[in-house]
């Protein structure tokens, strides 16, 4: 069993738990997809969904999109056309960030920044 | 801190809790009629685009600098509501926030000019995640008037009317977190399952690629304000928990300038979002309203706001009809959506 089917998996029957709706059957059906798919998906036996779909389980499960892809393996799309679109730029800041532990990355999240009023 | 992801504000407070987080944004929606019926709630028609105003500082007024925060376009007379959503945190609750609404700096729920932190007697705020919406100025227990807006410096604007002065207009918000002690008592952690060292133990095994980081005029006229429109059902709670259970040293707040969406055009270079429906048009569509129940105690309205005079009285009192159209409609098709919002459950159309 791959880490996303199960993880996937995983996720779906700790919310099934208190809530029906997340079924196989149910969650395959509003996120567009065969039940028999989705449950090849969860055990492994099919390689991850598309981008797409993968953004639509992650909005059903409340779970982190960029998150559930990394699991599956992909990079969101907007994040490699912003590679793509400067390349030396950002291979470096990665290169430079990815050895930080998370608090010192998280200080630098843009943020809203509150004046005087 | 506050962030901007896909025109959401997005409110964390990690000293408190890792996970907890308030999304909150601004929805479009229709102008409910200002014919003195009150009305279910319009839906949402997707998000107004916000973005930083330091992004455009050359061209905005040097107060809105000041000021920091985002801002967004609205069409004269459009109307808008205030979603909030706190997602769920370790399976177990949706963390709580106390959350203060202002326009112009007049408070939405109470009428008070604004002040820092938060006061019960009467409750000056909302809590997230028991109000899931705000479409206006609380008048009385179980109505409010409809977020319009309207130029500032016309006279409109419940700043204006409340205070005699045009000086502030947009929205300001102010966020704080639950206490987490007080959260890890009353929703206490479901064994055993951790979910975080789960996640991180898979995502070593999956990822081969490093975590790819997130990328990331006249003064009067661009500024606008809201004011009071139509009447509609909608009750803003009582506080379920106690004042002492929220942690008022962390608190996150934000101005909102409303910017006229021509204005928006120049100050951007971006299309503002198309004006929506009329409540006419999107009542002869059969499409539906709604209407929100839980069994959540609600506060009584504010005396100040209930004084307020509408768009459309306002109008009349100028002698400058302010509204494009205010056609009547009855709304047939009216959906209750209830007590915790659940998947499948929107009010979006």
């Amino acid at each position: 069993m791959d880490a996303f089917g199960s993880y996937l998996r995983e996720r779906r029957e700790a919310r099934r738990a208190s809530d029906r709706s997340y079924s196989l059957r149910q969650l395959a059906t509003r996120v567009g997809i065969e039940p028999s798919y989705l449950s090849r998906i969860e055990r492994g036996a099919e390689s991850p969904p598309s981008e797409a779909t993968i953004r639509r389980l992650a909005a059903e499960l409340e779970e982190d999109e960029d998150v559930l892809l990394a699991l599956a393996g992909k990079v969101s799309s907007d994040l490699q056309d912003a590679i793509r679109r400067r390349p030396a730029l950002f291979a470096q800041l990665i290169r430079q960030l990815a050895e930080l532990p998370d608090h010192a990355v998280l200080r630098l999240v843009r943020e809203v920044r509150d004046g005087d009023w | 801190m506050i962030e901007l992801r896909a025109d959401q504000m997005v409110f964390t407070f990690p000293e408190v809790h890792a996970e907890a987080a308030l999304h909150l944004d601004f929805q479009r929606t229709l102008r409910i009629p200002d014919d003195g019926k009150s009305y279910p709630l319009p839906p949402g028609l997707g998000r107004f685009p916000l973005t930083h105003v330091d992004d455009h500082a050359a061209a905005v007024p040097a107060s809105w600098v000041e000021r920091g925060g985002v801002m967004m376009p609205m069409f004269q007379a459009e109307a808008m509501w205030i979603s909030f959503q706190s997602p769920s945190v370790d399976d177990r609750a949706s963390y709580p926030f106390l959350v203060k609404i202002a326009t112009g700096k007049i408070n939405a729920v109470t009428g008070e000019e604004w002040r820092d932190g938060a006061n019960r007697d009467p409750q000056d705020y909302l809590v997230v995640p028991t109000q899931p919406w705000l479409d206006g100025y609380c008048v009385e227990k179980g109505k409010i008037r409809q977020f319009v807006a309207m130029p500032l410096g016309a006279g409109f604007s419940a700043e204006e009317q409340l205070t005699g002065k045009g000086e502030w207009g947009g929205v300001q918000v102010e966020v704080y977190p639950m206490k987490r002690d007080v959260f890890e008592r009353r929703f206490p952690k479901r064994p055993p399952s951790d979910r975080r060292e789960r996640l991180s133990e898979m995502m070593f095994g999956a990822l081969s690629a490093p975590c790819a980081m997130d990328a990331e005029e006249d003064e009067c006229a661009a500024s606008m304000g809201l004011a009071p429109g139509g009447s509609m059902e909608q009750e803003i709670y009582d506080d379920p928990f106690d004042l002492a259970d929220w942690d008022l040293r962390q608190r996150s707040r934000c101005f909102v300038h409303l910017t006229n969406s021509m204005v928006w055009r120049a100050i951007t270079g971006s299309e503002p979002p198309t004006t929506p429906p009329t409540a006419a048009e999107y009542e002869s569509a059969g499409l539906p309203w709604f209407d929100w129940y839980s069994e959540a105690k609600a506060v009584a309205g504010s005396e100040k706001l209930a004084g307020l005079k509408s768009v459309k009285e306002m109008g009349k009192e100028k002698g400058t009809p302010a509204l494009p159209e205010n056609q009547s409609v009855t709304p047939k098709n009216v959906v209750t959506l209830k007590g915790t919002m659940v998947k499948g459950q929107v009010r979006e159309w």
